[in-house]
């Protein structure tokens, strides 16, 4: 395995849970699938339409997003919301994130006491 | 006709489990069209925009799978181990096992090389097969229908403990031999009664020997299995054991010896039904052969214990079998 094809698999692996975040924290306004893709491409996830939408019913089917058709419009849109238990686990999963950061700074930049590397 | 996102969109819809079909129809299209929309607004032509956006939603039948959220495996990590421990037990020791019966079972009906290397081929080919699929069919059922690994370790649900792990201690024999030490004379003597009264219309063993020595030998196959328990419980080895395998030794093989040479071992009324060829001499060919086996096997047994109990005595290392660790056993 080349250097990059072993970086993106890691890559792969580190990003995998964190288009859940990022969709549930996003769909605290009612949104739908294209508007959300977009909206999370933007933020910077690089998130696929084929992994996306069946993800966006997994969740709905966990009861962590309800679902409405909204027929008002030409074009008929399900619209995903956030429910209280998907705020919740959003919530945690987001302070998760935030802990593994700082522990994962912490040991990028060791304070004195922490001992070096052999190297 | 059917446009490009009809053939595409019914292409997920086939992998897609029924009630979820119209819902998926109409989300899937909808969605399509935002996205195609977006890069007409872009500047795209439209037929280039819908290509794109198709080609980027990519394979129809990987989407459906992630929308039927089905196991995209046959056998998962979970029970893998499980399921290679299985076949390896099945391919490696019921395998031999049901080949060796097929070659015997050939060898009775017509001892000719060519059918039984034939029977041999054919058998294991055959029944490696059947182990193989049904084995792997057993695992993916259970994968399918969510059962765990804890849940096949323990019956219940058990966790993995420390007393899982094997002792690896210093003994003398491993259980399997201790199995094995009992059930081959247990055969033997089911053997020596059944043949009297089955198998062959006349019995291939004397029946006159019944008076003493098939007795007799009932009993010294009962001390060899006695023996082995003993061993196992005593867990090491000594010269008490290599006396007492070398005494049962002389006790079963001598007596056979004399009614083999005696022409006293095998039943003359059996051996006169049976359709020899064109063996001149059929009673000796059998005798030397069963001779030779049973002086063979006595003296590389005797051996066999005495090498042991003197490794055991100089506290030679001896292998943990499957580790490459080794560990000294005292006597």
């Amino acid at each position: 395995m080349t250097m990059d094809a072993t970086l993106s698999t890691h890559l792969q692996e580190l990003r995998r849970g964190t288009v859940v975040v990022a969709s549930l924290t996003v769909l605290r306004e009612p949104g739908y699938g294209y508007s959300l893709l977009e909206t999370l491409s933007a933020a910077g996830f690089e998130v696929e339409a084929n992994t996306l939408y069946p993800l966006l019913r997994r969740l709905e089917a966990q009861g962590l997003l309800t679902s409405s058709w909204n027929t008002d419009e030409a074009r008929p849109r399900k619209f995903y919301r956030t429910t209280e238990q998907g705020d919740a686990i959003a919530a945690a999963l987001r302070d998760e994130w935030t802990r593994l950061d700082k522990a994962v700074t912490d040991l990028d930049t060791p304070a004195g006491t922490v001992s070096g590397s052999d190297a | 006709m059917t446009t490009l996102i009809d053939r595409y969109v019914y292409t997920v819809l086939r992998r897609v489990p029924e009630q979820q079909r119209t819902d998926i129809d109409r989300e899937l299209r909808t969605s399509i069209e935002d996205a195609v929309e977006a890069r007409v607004s872009g500047g795209a032509p439209p037929d280039t925009a819908l290509q794109q956006t198709l080609l980027e939603l990519g394979d129809p039948d990987r989407l459906a799978d992630g929308y039927a959220d089905r196991k995209q495996y046959l056998i998962g990590p979970d029970l893998f181990p499980i399921w290679q421990r299985l076949l390896t037990m099945l391919l490696t020791v019921v395998l031999p096992i049901v080949v060796v019966i097929a070659v015997v079972i050939q060898v009775l009906d017509d001892p000719a090389v060519g059918p039984i290397i034939g029977a041999a081929v054919s058998s294991a080919i055959t029944v490696g097969a059947h182990l193989a699929f049904w084995a792997t069919l057993v695992v993916a059922v259970l994968e399918r229908t969510g059962v765990t690994r804890s849940a096949l370790r323990g019956g219940t649900r058990r966790e993995w403990s420390l007393d899982d792990l094997p002792r690896y201690e210093p003994r003398a024999i491993a259980l399997s031999e201790l199995v094995a030490g009992v059930l081959w004379p247990v055969l033997l003597i089911a053997g020596l009664v059944l043949q009297q009264f089955t198998f062959t219309d006349v019995p291939v063993l004397n029946p006159d020997n019944w008076t003493f020595w098939w007795p007799y030998l009932i009993v010294v196959l009962t001390l060899e299995a006695l023996y082995t328990v003993w061993l196992y419980r005593r867990g090491s080895w000594s010269r008490a054991v290599t006396a007492a395998n070398a005494a049962l030794a002389v006790l079963t093989t001598v007596p056979l010896v004399w009614l083999l040479a005696e022409e006293k071992f095998f039943n003359p009324a059996w051996v006169s039904t049976q359709d020899w060829g064109s063996t001149a001499d059929p009673l000796s060919w059998l005798t030397g052969i069963v001779l030779v086996t049973a002086i063979v096997g006595a003296l590389y047994d005797v051996i066999d214990v005495a090498v042991k109990t003197e490794r055991a005595r100089r506290g030679v290392h001896t292998p943990v079998p499957g580790t490459g660790a080794e560990y000294t056993n005292p006597i």
